[in-house]
């Protein structure tokens, strides 16, 4: 099913275990849904490009599960098609990229530029919106590499933050090495992980080895960062330094995604869970919590969320705020329901239930 | 399916590649190719010249087939020896995926 996409409608994409779907609503009172997309294979990520507003990316194997891992490009509302090549390691490295966890759009002032974080661990650039791609030699063949460990999900490259003021800094996070950043466009990295705790290692802070669940940008526009880590939520201030956990006056110092606010600084939403060893809501109550000072304090938001006994979960890109005022916030759980807040986190409504498993939320307008 | 080169024109140009419905989009819709092959090896690398892609679905960065796909060189199953089995003129090739799913 495809529908048309008014311009300057919110746009939520949805990747799920059996497809992808786009939830689109000019007042995000009403919504209306195009797709399944790529329907039966699973849509591991799945974003319209906020340069644009018309080009939706996604990640699925090819067909189904046997064909590898492809980039899918198409018109928002129309059936993606898969780009001519895939990420891929170079050859004679004895690594394959099993799946694509994530696409990140490049900076605004290089359309055509994609960024895809695989599984195992590595960056890939594309200046040809996914026709061909570039194997980041610098981080993906690291001389730490031979010590990297998978987390649960696998050893999987999944945050990739692309700096609004300098596309020449990025920051990537990888499950269970760590965050690691650049300056000079990816030829040299440095790892970011001082403060970050590893709980499951006897040293509890190596220079990396934390198992990073998410990043995200601070609006403050100041290299700030937000993490949500296996070990903790976490805040790192201007441009560099150590991060503070921020994990006090949340539930617990479990969960996976973390988004920011895209305008008003130290602003960000997580979703605790119990904890590693049970990864659902505390009680069986869904909850979303906010901070509007960096993690210095935290406030719950269970309107409109189901509980008690909604003992569900959200993974690593279950969560996305859109741009629009007040900004909306999106989260889609494993058991296939999806909600929206339309006032900051206030409030929240089920937009849909019954959707396959859901893998990935994001939002943007459409252009 | 039937196909649509006679043995002898395929004997003459070289081996048959049968495409998957799921790798057709590389081949502009064409469900056979008549490529001219020593081995799997060179089969797919002369696949992959003329439609540029379509080696990464069968095998991966090392060569290695993909767990699920499977190759039929005249209906016999090749196995590990994937890229060194010989080809010969009028062979026929199919790719498909094994059965799976979920």
């Amino acid at each position: 099913m495809a529908g048309p996409i008014k311009k300057g409608s919110v746009v939520v994409a949805v990747g799920t275990k059996k497809g992808g779907f786009l939830f689109h609503s000019s007042d995000r009172k009403k919504w209306s849904v195009a797709g399944p997309f790529n329907a039966g294979g699973s849509v591991y990520h799945m974003m319209l490009d906020p340069r644009d507003g018309r080009t939706v990316y996604a990640s699925a194997p090819m067909g189904s599960e046997p064909w590898g891992p492809a980039i899918y490009r198409g018109r928002a509302g129309q059936e993606p098609k898969a780009t001519r090549g895939a990420p891929k390691f170079k050859e004679g490295s004895d690594l394959s990229v099993s799946r694509v966890w994530h696409i990140e759009p490049g900076p605004a002032n290089a359309p055509d530029t994609i960024y895809a974080g695989v599984e195992p661990a590595a960056l890939f650039r594309s200046d040809d919106r996914g026709e061909t791609w570039q194997d980041i030699d610098s981080l993906n063949y690291h001389p730490t590499r031979k010590e990297w460990q998978p987390g649960g999900g696998g050893l999987c490259l999944h945050s990739v933050l692309v700096d609004p003021r300098n596309p020449r800094h990025l920051v990537i996070g990888i499950s269970a090495v760590g965050a690691f950043e650049t300056r000079d466009a990816g030829r040299t990295w440095t790892t970011e992980n001082r403060g970050v705790r590893a709980e499951f290692l006897p040293n509890k802070y190596p220079e990396w080895g934390q198992c990073v669940h998410k990043l995200a940008w601070d609006a403050s526009e100041d290299g700030s960062l937000f993490q949500q880590n296996h070990s903790g939520t976490y805040h790192r201030g201007t441009d560099g330094g150590a991060w503070t956990e921020v994990t006090k006056g949340l539930p617990s110092d479990f969960g996976f995604p973390i988004a920011a606010h895209p305008r008003q600084k130290h602003t960000a939403f997580v979703t605790p869970l119990i904890g590693a060893g049970n990864r659902v809501f505390p009680k069986g109550q869904m909850a979303v919590w906010k901070t509007t000072n960096s993690g210095k304090s935290w406030r719950r938001s269970t309107k409109g969320l189901p509980g008690p006994g909604a003992y569900m979960t959200v993974l690593r890109e279950g969560m996305a705020v859109d741009a629009a005022d007040p900004v909306g916030v999106y989260v889609g759980t494993s058991t296939g329901q999806l909600f929206a807040s339309r006032d900051e986190g206030e409030s929240w409504k089920m937009i849909s239930d019954f959707l396959p498993p859901i893998m990935s939320v994001s939002a943007g307008e459409a252009g | 399916m039937a196909s649509d080169v006679s043995p002898k024109e395929i004997a003459r140009a070289g081996v048959l590649v049968r495409i998957p419905p799921a790798l057709r989009s590389y081949t502009d819709g064409q469900d056979e190719v008549v490529l001219e092959a020593s081995d799997v090896a060179a089969m797919l690398h002369a696949l992959d010249a003329n439609f540029p892609g379509i080696r990464d679905r069968v095998v991966d960065e090392a060569g290695r087939r993909r767990p699920y796909v499977n190759v039929f060189v005249n209906e016999e199953l090749i196995g590990t020896s994937l890229p060194d089995t010989k080809l010969n003129p009028g062979d026929v090739v199919h790719i498909l995926p094994s059965v799976a799913g979920g």
